[in-house]
């Protein structure tokens, strides 16, 4: 794609490639510094939230439901999964995936393919089932934004209901039991 | 009332730490240090995103694939100024973060536009990057139908968006 463009680019308008790409370093260096800000402020906010290990308890409450989604998988693992969710819900991404590739190798048992529990987890993942969008609200923050949060319930619903739905299609695709799909 | 959320939220979190004896200026500091170096590993990527994606629109190739798309979008109630967006945000977030900015400043942040690519910004994640990462430390060769129904989630998760956006 990239390299699409640039010929595009060297067909039409050869003399504003260096311009374009000069001036894009340049907004990108001011979205850093944005964003040193924005991540300062919110990973400050997650650390008190990590020290007070709220991700802990928060996983205790998902155990149950854990155990029901994922069917039958060792303890360590299980908890891997649950502090995985719960750090996500939080938003300590950071903090996620080191439990979500250990809970990963835990349901690893050594198949080519990927089984259920596996699938069930990345696709859980890569919905984002952030509660706060820090980042997002930080950046409408800068942007001089008259109400930087008002996107919050959206952003809670359009979440959750295609992780929900992530999860059906998984469940309903690959049976319980059945250990490759 | 969602603008007293954060703030909210915010006191009960240090009243939490005030009540467990945790010292929560000590741990603000200690998170926020990180923020630097997570900053300066990314800023490479960032400014390289920022770079392409600049050289992909000048060239006019965007333009010419979001036209494509635009009636697909309408149909199922995505205003085509986000289809770029919406396209770049399973492959990668600063990509993502890139074309949410230029929205901002294009259209405002409080336009409808600007709400939605907020949402759909917040409420789904990098598929292609999540997937890789996790199935990378396994034995896993065939991920089988993982990135059909994450990608399906995802077109899901950006109708809802928009939905939502209209009554706020």
């Amino acid at each position: 794609m990239i390299v699409a463009s640039l010929a595009i680019l060297c067909v039409f308008a050869p003399s504003t490639v260096v311009g374009t790409m000069m001036e894009a370093a340049k907004m990108g260096v001011s979205m850093c510094i944005e964003f040193i800000g924005i991540y300062a402020v919110w990973m400050g906010i997650m650390q008190v939230l990590d020290d007070c290990k709220l991700s802990h308890k928060l996983s205790k409450i998902l155990s149950r439901p854990v155990q029901y989604i994922f069917g039958k998988t060792d303890e360590e693992t299980e908890k891997n999964i649950c502090l995985n969710i719960a750090s996500n819900i939080i938003g300590i991404g950071s903090a996620a995936t080191p439990y979500g590739i250990k809970a990963m190798q835990g349901l690893d048992k050594g198949d080519k393919r990927a089984t259920r529990a596996m699938i069930m987890l990345v696709v859980i993942n890569s919905t984002g089932i952030q509660l706060l969008p820090t980042t997002v609200i930080g950046m409408r923050a800068i942007a001089g934004s008259v109400s930087p949060s008002c996107i919050l319930w959206p952003t809670i619903v359009s979440t959750f209901l295609p992780t929900i739905l992530g999860v059906l299609l998984v469940a309903l695709i690959y049976k319980k039991g059945k250990r490759n799909g | 009332m969602a603008d007293l959320f954060i703030p909210i939220l915010i006191a009960l979190i240090l009243l939490y730490a005030l009540i467990k004896g945790v010292d929560a200026y000590t741990a603000f500091v200690n998170g926020a240090k990180g923020a630097l170096p997570l900053m300066a590993s990314l800023m490479p990527f960032i400014i390289a995103m920022f770079v392409a994606v600049e050289l992909f629109r000048n060239s006019g190739l965007s333009a010419y694939l979001c036209n494509l798309l635009a009636p697909v979008f309408r149909v199922i109630g995505i205003p085509p100024e986000i289809c770029e967006l919406t396209l770049i945000r399973p492959f990668s977030s600063n990509a993502a973060y890139v074309l949410l900015r230029d929205v901002f400043a294009r259209y405002g942040v409080d336009s409808y536009i600007g709400k939605c690519a907020s949402v759909i910004m917040g409420s789904s994640d990098t598929i292609f990057y999540v997937s890789s990462i996790y199935f990378s430390c396994t034995n896993v060769k065939k991920t089988l139908l993982t990135i059909p129904i994450a990608l399906i989630c995802n077109v899901a998760c950006a109708i809802i968006a928009c939905f939502c956006c209209r009554f706020i």
